[in-house]
Formats: structure tokens, C-alpha cells, sequence
């Protein structure tokens, strides 16, 4: 009982159909489970106060059919990144200054292509293969993980991410990492 | 008797010539020391320029958020005329929304850009295209990047230090006709001028004229103090003559130039024609025309009486005697000069231009890399973030709403006090600092210095614990029910609500947006307060918060700089962006000599922190910041309120697509204000992002939540059909919410967004049933 209303975490990973029977499941048993995710109290660290006890609104399931659940908002149409004429000419200049060993200038160039849009994952890719070959592992790393989270949705940039954060990993000797990074599905 | 008296005289004759010798050596190594220090002293200065502080160039490109009405505004700020720009640097013509420009030389942290012709189309809110003379497309164009400052050693002596080939012509010529007409042949003492001043001051009973030279000034100026005795004219005059034989007669010209001082602005001091001229007419030496040429000479003799924004009237006598002699000398044309003398003085309009506190946050990170004397003296280039326009959206969002708030307090004769940072999260750039309600005052920092409790700043990150923990979701119920909590020192904590109520059952999303005390505890106190901190550091506190249970409630203080870096890692998906006011130091050689390059950190897992900023948008839409909703039209935002015990300190810290921006209003004695964050602090946020262009807050959502309508009040799953208060939240993809009961869905909703997991739900119920 208590493992059904508390396994929102362990939602994430499971195959569809085993979700939809949990979902069912979780669902029909609802009537005595708390009103939404609750702590399971044996998880609760000892001498903290233990999660309310309060009853908490409760779902009729006099219905046997499972009522289908409602609208939700509709969930983001795939994405596809690009860069825009503005930073794609910044990012093909600092490209000519990484080639011409101008590492320097190449950070600045793509500064100001960063200012333009902060928010492109492909910006991430491009400082984070900036900072691999500064030698800062770790900072390409971090890009590499910022660009992964931007990517969301974007298959083609979710592998370019993948790609950076596993090469940046594995520059830390963390090849395990990077294997796992590998076997991502975006990375097929 | 002939040999004695002899003897006698003899003796007399070599005590005389002892007490000559030993004066003459006197006098020598008075002189010698006194050449000494004029050597070492003015080699040193001679050289000394200060650090430069630019603010960042406008980046144009097709697309960027400029209209054409911004563009002029932005062009006028950096002074450029209408006019053809063919005639040269510094001009531009527009045609309804098309302009050509002639952009002056600039350098920047990574280019030097020759002057050069763009043109640029704009609509009313964007960069359209751009254009080089011959056609070809530009991708990217940057405008000059504006100066906004100098880090000099001495307090309030501010100078921009031009070089030998900055000053212009006519005013070397100009400066010599009205102050020291023999300067060229004088060898820094002018017994001629001195005469001259002698009989005139005689024949007036008053000292109507000076007799020192321009050297003579300098040395003044350098090494002496204002005191008027014979021995400190004589020591100037023998400096000055020291000076002139070691240093050529254009490098003290030169030298005089950079010194002088020419006014006062605040507790600023204006040194120099570089500056001089930035600040009377917001334009570079280079460009000023013959009438502020003439007003800037004739500014020297009496800076304060012939104060051009006290005494304009003054100020246009004195001027257009300058010109008038200017043609008599025949170093303009009679003609230029009548014509010069008939234009008003021309000053440009005061305030904006000096930004004290965000030159103070410059100072301070660059104090970690150089010493003082280097950031003084060795000629660097400081590019900063500062964004000119975001500054002054804060500083007149900031003034406009204390003096509201004074006149509307019912104790009269008091000052509130108030500070604004706004940062480009992303990379963590500081674009703008407001220290105080005297924006163009060095004084106190609050924005930096001011240390203050946080109150309910704090609960993002108790939320974000909780969200972090697996066991919580925006949806999930909690209990606000009175507390009692017995403190190890025997005391007995028992908080409230601000309005002293209690709600019962809530979610999450609720108990944030609305900032209940007594929640928000509860939860802190089950997550444990150690973890709770150990967000709040890992977001960006760099102290070790005091782990009592009061800590939930935000008795943690912090500075705005400080509350700025915690929110950086909340605007920016959980990565802390390191703070960054440096972008890069030139040498005086224009050499990079160190750049500060964007800096990212793992601070919270990405997919909890969409999770909290969905609900720190419903703070906004639905909780404590509800009227900063209407004041921010079609851009989404997210953000918290923040109001410390009495209301001593008004917070709000939020962010939109494009900034983040946290401001504080309070005393600075620490009085109750009797304003909460929505009252005090949050029109100031609203204020400054409103008149900024922002986008909204629109983040990429992780592939592991999606967006769930839930009921405001009980968290039920639900939708806007079915509840008044239906919200948006985001939960861990797949999470089971119990749906609203009397939640009536009509065929059309009966189609998920995708068919797919309802048709396998049908297809596994179907085969339970047979």
C-alpha cells in the first residue's frame, strides 16, 4: 500500500504497459491512499515528525470503470535547435580562431554568440568542445550536461550533447560514465 | 697687532664663507630634493592612466530585441549626431525605420573595429536587417561600447587620461591663449606675467590676476597643497623650474590637461578635459565643437562659480569671452565665433552616466586578480556586463517607487532605502547594481553590503528539498496546522502565518505561491533542516546557514549579491552560473590580458528544479505576487516574495526568459517598514523588468515530468472545466494523482493527448475482466 503511493520516483523508468497497470492499480486502490504522493513514514529519518495523519480528500471509486484522466495540457511537440544567422556567424568566426590556436578570442567570440541565445543548447555544445580543448574537462562537462537538459525533446542535439559529455568524461578518465552516457537512447 | 687683526678678519671672512657654503648646500639639496620628487613623482604620474570600465556593447543582428525608436535612443546615448555620415565618425541619418551609421573606431575585449558604414533596418520591436555599404549582408554588428567609468586610487577623483595625440589643436592652442600666453617661452616661472599680475592686482587693491604659469599650476595641483605663504610659492616656482628642465613642454601641457579639475558631481571629482568633456556634453573630446571647446577653457578659471548647471548665465559670459578672444587670436575665424557664441551651452541632460555602484562591484572582483596600483596606473581596459539600459530601468524603477512609498508612509521625513541587482542568468552576467536611492553617490552599497534577513526567500529551497527528495510533489497534500516547538535553550517556538491564519490541507504548489509559514516548516522539519541547508548552500550560499528551525522561515541573511547567486542556479535549471561583472582586461597595448569566461555549475538536479519554477510561477499567477501579474503582460515569470519578521525587509526575487533581478526595500536603522515583498520590493522588480525587454519564462521541460492541471486549493488532479482553480503544475511523468471527484468529463476530453497509454489501459482492464 504504502509502496504504491510512494512510488512516484520509480514511475520514471518503467516500460509503458507496466506503468498503465500500475497506473490502473495504483489508481483503484486510491480510496485509501492519501490524497496525492505521500512520505512513507518508516522512511522518515528517526525523531523527525512523522508526515500528517490527517485524512486527506479522498477519490470516490464507486465507479469499476477507471475513469480516463483528464485533458492534461498538451505535452511539447518535438523540438528541433538551430542557430541563428547571428550566432552561427559568431560560432563559424570563434571556429576559425580555435583553428588558428586563438582559444582566446574563440571564448570571447562565442560570449557574445552566448549573449544572443543563452538558451540554445547548440551554444552549450559549442562552449563545452570550446573548454575540452582549453583542457577544462570539467567545465565541458558541466556544459555538456546544461546542453543535455536544454536539448530535451531535440534528438539530433541531445546525441551532439551526449557526444561532448561523454568525450568530456572520459578526458577525466571516467569511462564508465561515458559508457553510460553512450548507451542513452538518443545516442543510438 | 696688524698679524691679530689680520687673524680676526680672516676668521670673520671664513665663518661668512662657511655659512654661505652651508646655505648654498642647503639650497642645493632643498633643490635636488625637491627635483627629485618632481622627477620620480610626475615620470610616475605622467604615465599613470587609470583603468577604462566599459559597460557591454549593444550586439545588432537581424532579430535582437531593438526597435528603430531603441536604436536611436541607444545612438543619441552614445552621442552620435544626425547627420551625413559620410562627413565622418559619429553621424547618422535616418529615414523613417532605416539608418545609415558612420560607427566610430571602438575597441572591444577581442577586436580592434576600424570607424566603419553599416546600415540598419528596424521595425517597432526588432533589428530587421543589416546591411555593409556595398550590399553585403552583416551578420552581427556591435555599437561602441560606452564608458562608464575609471577605477582611480584617490576617493572621488575621477579622470579619463588623454593621450598626446587625443588632445585636439585647439585646444592646446586655446588653453595657452587664456591661461598663460608665454607659455612656450617661459621655462616655467613667467617674472613678465608675475610684473603684469603685480601692477594689475596693485591698481585693483585686489588680486585680480594670477601670474603662475601652467606648469606652475600643475606642480600646485601635484604636489602642493592650497595654502598661500611666500614659502610655498617659492617652492612652486622652483619645482615648476625643475619640471621644465626635465620634461618637455608638451608632456606638462599634456599633463596639465589630464589634471586640472573641472567640477564636481556629488562627491565625484571631474578631472581632466577627457572626462570634462564626457561629463558637461556626453561626447568624446574629439567631437566637440568650437562653443564647448571654448566653454570647457573658459570652465578652468572657477569651476564651482562658473558652474554651467548652477550659473548658466555665468557660464555663457565666460564662455563667449573665450570665443571672442579665441577669434581675436585669430585661432578661429571671427565669424565661428560669433556664431558659436549665439547657441545655448549645449550640456547634456545630468545623471545616468556614473554608476558608482557597479564600479564598486568591478573594483572588488578586480582587487582579487591586481593590485590597486596597477588598476591605477598601468592603462587597462576593463570590459564589464553592465547593460546601460537595464541599470537605468533599476535606478529610476527604484526611486520611483521609495519616493512613493515615503509619501504614502505615515511617518514623514523618512527615507526608505532600497538596492537592485539584475544578472543574465544563463551566463551569470551582472548587468546591472543599484545601491541606493542616491544613484550616482558612492556611499553605501546595500546591493552588496547590505546583510539582511531573507524571510521567505528562503522556502524555495526547502520546496526544492522536498521536491529533490522523491517523496513530494507539487500536488502532494501537507498540513498547515499550528506548531509548537521546544528550542534546546528551553524557549518555546510557536511561528504563524503572516495573516495569522490556518489553512488545514494543502499542496505544495499552494503553500509556496501563498508563503505559509506554518507548511513550510512542517515540511523543513520533516526533510531535517541539515538537508534543507545543504540545498541552500549547494544553490549558492557560500556560508553555512545556522541550522535552527527559524532557518525555514528565512532568518538567514544574506546580501542582495548573495540572494542573486541562490536564485542564478533557480532562473538557470539548476545550474549556478558563477556571478560575473569582468568580462576581460586589456593592457594598454590592447593585449587580452585575462578574461573571466563563463563559469556553469551542477547545483540541483535540472528536472526538480523545472518542477520548483513551475510553482514559483503560480506565485505570481495565483500567490503572494498576484498584482505583478496585470504589470507584466504576456510574459510569464517566476519568482518569491520574501518579508523578514516585522517587516523589516521587503525582498522580491524572480525571473523572467531573459533576467533575473532581485530588489530589497528597508531602513537602513532596521526599522519596521510595515511593507511586505509584494508591497515594498516587488513593484521595484516589476518596474525594472517591465521596462526592459524580456522574454517569458519558458523552460525546456525534462523528458522525465509533464504538465498536470491540478486544483489550486486541494491538489486534486483536475481541469480548467472542472475547478475555478485549476493550475498547471509539473510531476514526475507517470505520478497517480487522485482526480477530482465531481470532475464530470465531456466526450471531447475524453481523448487523452495521446491515445496510446489510454488505449492500453482499455486493452489490459478488458482482459482482467474475461
Amino acid at each position: 500500500m504504502h509502496s504504491k503511493c510512494a512510488m512516484n520516483g520509480g514511475f520514471r523508468n518503467l516500460e509503458p504497459t507496466l506503468a498503465a497497470a500500475a497506473l490502473l492499480t495504483a489508481t483503484l486502490l486510491l480510496s485509501g491512499c492519501p490524497a496525492s504522493l505521500r512520505t512513507n513514514p518508516d522512511e522518515a529519518a528517526p525523531g523527525n515528525p512523522a508526515p500528517s495523519s490527517q485524512a486527506p480528500p479522498t477519490v470516490s471509486a464507486s465507479s469499476p470503470i477507471l475513469p480516463p484522466p483528464p485533458p492534461q495540457p498538451a505535452p511539447p511537440p518535438p523540438r528541433e535547435n538551430h542557430l541563428s544567422p547571428a550566432t552561427r556567424a559568431l560560432v563559424t568566426q570563434a571556429h576559425t580562431l580555435i583553428a588558428h590556436g586563438d582559444l582566446d578570442g574563440a571564448s570571447s567570440t562565442l560570449d557574445r554568440a552566448l549573449r544572443i541565445e543563452p538558451n540554445n543548447p547548440l551554444m552549450w555544445v559549442e562552449l563545452g568542445r570550446l573548454r575540452l580543448e582549453e583542457s577544462n574537462a570539467h567545465q565541458a562537462e558541466v556544459c555538456g550536461r546544461k546542453a543535455l537538459a536544454l536539448a530535451s525533446g531535440d534528438r539530433a542535439t541531445q546525441a551532439q550533447a551526449g557526444r561532448l559529455l561523454a568525450d568530456a568524461l572520459r578526458a577525466q578518465q571516467r569511462n564508465q560514465e561515458a559508457v553510460e552516457v553512450e548507451r542513452q537512447p538518443f545516442m543510438r | 697687532m696688524k698679524a691679530r687683526r689680520r687673524k680676526l678678519l680672516l676668521r670673520i671672512g671664513a665663518a661668512v664663507l662657511l655659512v654661505c657654503v652651508l646655505l648654498a648646500v642647503a639650497v642645493g639639496f632643498w633643490v635636488a630634493h625637491l627635483d627629485r620628487l618632481v622627477t620620480q613623482q610626475f615620470a610616475g604620474r605622467l604615465w599613470s592612466v587609470p583603468a577604462r570600465v566599459y559597460a557591454a556593447p549593444l550586439e545588432l543582428y537581424a532579430g535582437a530585441p531593438v526597435s528603430a525608436g531603441d536604436l536611436e535612443e541607444e545612438l543619441r546615448r552614445l552621442h552620435y549626431r544626425p547627420g551625413d555620415p559620410a562627413a565622418g565618425a559619429g553621424f547618422y541619418r535616418r529615414k523613417g525605420n532605416a539608418f545609415e551609421l558612420h560607427a566610430r573606431r571602438a575597441r572591444f575585449s577581442d577586436e580592434e573595429r576600424e570607424g566603419m558604414l553599416v546600415s540598419i533596418s528596424a521595425d517597432d520591436s526588432t533589428i530587421t536587417a543589416l546591411k555593409q555599404p556595398n550590399g553585403a549582408e552583416l551578420a552581427v554588428f556591435r555599437l561602441d561600447p560606452p564608458v562608464i567609468g575609471s577605477v582611480f586610487p584617490i576617493h572621488g577623483e575621477d579622470r579619463l587620461v588623454l593621450m598626446p595625440a587625443e588632445v585636439p589643436p585647439l585646444l592646446r592652442a586655446g588653453i595657452k591663449l587664456i591661461e598663460d600666453r608665454r607659455f612656450d617661452e617661459h621655462h616655467g616661472v613667467d617674472p613678465r606675467g608675475i610684473m603684469r599680475a603685480l601692477w594689475a592686482n596693485l591698481r585693483a587693491r585686489r588680486v585680480v590676476q594670477g601670474g603662475s604659469t601652467l606648469t606652475q599650476q600643475l606642480v600646485k595641483n601635484y604636489f602642493l597643497t592650497d595654502e598661500q605663504s611666500v614659502g610655498r610659492k617659492l617652492t612652486e616656482a622652483v619645482m615648476a623650474l625643475r619640471l621644465e628642465a626635465h620634461v618637455s613642454k608638451d608632456d606638462i601641457l599634456v599633463a596639465y590637461l589630464n589634471e586640472v579639475y573641472l567640477g564636481q558631481d556629488g562627491s565625484r571629482a571631474i578631472h581632466g578635459f577627457g572626462l570634462g568633456s564626457e561629463y558637461y556634453f556626453g561626447k568624446p573630446l574629439a567631437e566637440l565643437d568650437v562653443g564647448e571647446l571654448a566653454m570647457l577653457i573658459g570652465l578652468v578659471k572657477g569651476p564651482s562659480y562658473y558652474d554651467p548647471r548652477k550659473h548658466p548665465e555665468r557660464m555663457l559670459a565666460r564662455r563667449n569671452l573665450v570665443l571672442q578672444q579665441l577669434g581675436d587670436a585669430h585661432l578661429i575665424d571671427a565669424a565661428a565665433a560669433a556664431r558659436a557664441a549665439a547657441m545655448p551651452l549645449g550640456l547634456r541632460a545630468p545623471g545616468g552616466s556614473y554608476v558608482p555602484a557597479y564600479l564598486d562591484l568591478v573594483r572588488r572582483n578586480l582587487k582579487r586578480d591586481y593590485r590597486e596600483a596597477d588598476l591605477a596606473a598601468a592603462g587597462l581596459a576593463v570590459y564589464t556586463s553592465l547593460d546601460p539600459r537595464a541599470q537605468g530601468a533599476a535606478e529610476r524603477a527604484l526611486l520611483k517607487n521609495l519616493q512613493r512609498l515615503d509619501a504614502a508612509s505615515k511617518v514623514k521625513n523618512d527615507h526608505l532605502e532600497g538596492a537592485v541587482i539584475v544578472t543574465e542568468p544563463n551566463s551569470g552576467d551582472v548587468i546591472a547594481v543599484v545601491g541606493g536611492r542616491e544613484v550616482g553617490a558612492d556611499g553605501f552599497n546595500r546591493a552588496l553590503d547590505a546583510r539582511r534577513p531573507i524571510g521567505s526567500l528562503v522556502k524555495p529551497a526547502v520546496y526544492l528539498t522536498a521536491l529533490e527528495s522523491g517523496r513530494y510533489t507539487a500536488a502532494s497534500v501537507i498540513e498547515d496546522a499550528p506548531i509548537e516547538l521546544k528550542l534546546p535553550d528551553g524557549s518555546v517556538w510557536a511561528p504563524e502565518n503572516f495573516e495569522h491564519q490556518v489553512y488545514g490541507p494543502v499542496p505544495l504548489a499552494r503553500a509556496l505561491a501563498e508563503s505559509m509559514n506554518l507548511a513550510t516548516v512542517k515540511l523543513g522539519l520533516e526533510l531535517t533542516l541539515p538537508k534543507v541547508a545543504d540545498t541552500l548552500q549547494k544553490l549558492g550560499l557560500e556560508r553555512a546557514p545556522a541550522l535552527n528551525p527559524s532557518m525555514l522561515l528565512g532568518t538567514v541573511e544574506m546580501t542582495p549579491l548573495e540572494v542573486v547567486q541562490v536564485y542564478t542556479s533557480l532562473a538557470n535549471g539548476g545550474f549556478r552560473a558563477r556571478l560575473r561583472t569582468v568580462r576581460a582586461v586589456l593592457d594598454d597595448q590592447g593585449k587580452p590580458l585575462k578574461s573571466f569566461k563563463v563559469q556553469v555549475e551542477e547545483a540541483a538536479p535540472p528536472a526538480a528544479v523545472y518542477q520548483l519554477d513551475q510553482m514559483l510561477t503560480l506565485v505570481i499567477t495565483h500567490g503572494t505576487a498576484r498584482e505583478a501579474a496585470g504589470r507584466l503582460p504576456h510574459t510569464v515569470a517566476a519568482g518569491k516574495t520574501g518579508t523578514s519578521s516585522d517587516t523589516k525587509d521587503s525582498w522580491f526575487a524572480g525571473f523572467t526568459g531573459s533576467y533575473l533581478a532581485v530588489a530589497w526595500v528597508g531602513y537602513d536603522d532596521n526599522r519596521a517598514t510595515g511593507l511586505t515583498g509584494a508591497a515594498g520590493a516587488l513593484p521595484v522588480w516589476v518596474d525594472t523588468l517591465a521596462s526592459l525587454k524580456s522574454s517569458s519564462f519558458q523552460p525546456v521541460a525534462p523528458e522525465t515530468v509533464e504538465d498536470v492541471w491540478i486544483d489550486f486549493n486541494n491538489g486534486l488532479q483536475t481541469t480548467p472545466a472542472c475547478s475555478s482553480d485549476a493550475v498547471v503544475v509539473s510531476v514526475p511523468r507517470g505520478t497517480v494523482l487522485p482526480i477530482k471527484p465531481d470532475c464530470k468529463l465531456s466526450p471531447s476530453d475524453k481523448t487523452p493527448p495521446s491515445g496510446t497509454l489510454a488505449d492500453k489501459i482499455r486493452a489490459w482492464f478488458k482482459s482482467l475482466v474475461h
